[in-house]
């Protein structure tokens, strides 16, 4: 039985019980130890040369448009954990509205994360890739595109089987 | 037409193989596995990806009338058993993630079709080739190109 005076999420001046907790579908990274090994290499690859602060806002922003709650969790608590801004992490889904929180270079990049994300509306347009070209080097950007492509593997693994928000620790998979 | 860019960090390109390798290796059915991923590439509109699996594929013997059906296989009568039907269902709703949720009805039959350690890895083929779809499509490949 979950309340929100025992989770701490609210002012413990309410016994109010939450929803009970999901039970996860399936445990794949068990079933499938090799993918999920490989997983964690691809991650780690995709992560060299770019910014961590960066890397966080952007798997924040494609987990928002993916609905993938354990990545949510995951990565709002690493991003915290790193120094970022809980308002830069609130604006995130409005991002749009509130451009004066972010560099160029990330609206560049968060842009870019939109259109890669949803491949299913149309392409990625010449106009996104090009602006995030200005901003991001060759090398860079092939590290954007691949982190973005990452997160959205994880987000795939994440909710198809349903894996459980609300445990995370920062850092505990770093 | 050219490819935006046709660089992609070799650290990258090697773990989505062996990511790609481990998926298909686990999930054993060579011929569904390639109808997934065409289905995926299609609402991905991934032209590199649709060229390649496409040739697959037929290599792989699936018959000419599904590839031609594939796009709407729900209409297609017994083109496809219920088993294919389960993997594509879910294949779909993998790959449309930012319209909604994976529903239950369409995970749990595919549960029904497919043990755990299969589902495991079916769920991981799907997640893989829209890894790819997202690589080509970013960096605009064009069908057919040997360099990517």
């Amino acid at each position: 039985m979950t309340t929100e005076t025992d989770t701490g999420a609210g002012t413990g001046t309410t016994t109010a019980e939450y929803a009970p907790e999901p039970t996860p579908r399936l445990d794949w990274a068990e079933l499938a130890p090799d993918v999920f090994k490989a997983m964690i290499r691809l991650d780690a690859a995709a992560g060299q040369g770019l910014d961590p602060r960066l890397r966080e806002l952007v798997k924040i922003r494609a987990s928002q448009l993916n609905h993938c709650a354990l990545c949510l969790d995951m990565h709002s608590k690493d991003a915290l954990a790193a120094g970022e801004s809980v308002e830069r992490i609130v604006q995130l889904s409005a991002w749009e509205e509130s451009r004066h929180f972010y560099t160029g270079k990330e609206l560049a990049a968060l842009e870019l994360t939109e259109a890669v994300t949803v491949l299913t509306d149309g392409f990625v347009p010449d106009e996104v890739y090009e602006k995030a070209a200005e901003h991001f080097g060759e090398t860079e950007l092939a590290q954007l595109i691949a982190a973005i492509t990452v997160i959205n593997a994880w987000n795939r693994f994440g909710v198809t089987c349903r894996r459980t928000p609300g445990h995370y620790q920062p850092g505990q998979h770093k | 037409m050219t490819a935006r860019t046709t660089y992609m960090d070799e650290g990258v390109r090697s773990a989505m193989r062996a990511l790609s390798a481990a998926a298909k290796k686990g999930f054993g059915d060579p011929a569904l596995a390639e109808l997934v991923q065409i289905r995926a590439s299609q609402l991905n509109h991934c032209a590199f990806c649709l060229d390649m699996h496409l040739a697959i594929a037929r290599e792989h013997g699936v018959p000419q009338k599904q590839l031609d059906l594939l796009a709407a296989w729900e209409e297609a009568g017994d083109v496809f058993d219920e088993r294919e039907r389960a993997a594509l269902a879910l294949a779909e709703a993998v790959t449309v993630l930012t319209e909604g949720f994976v529903p239950d009805e369409v995970y749990e039959n595919a549960a029904k079709h497919f043990d755990e350690v299969r589902l495991a890895h079916l769920i991981a083929v799907v997640t893989v080739i829209n890894g790819w779809n997202r690589l080509m499509v970013s960096r605009r490949i064009p069908a057919g190109s040997t360099e990517w």
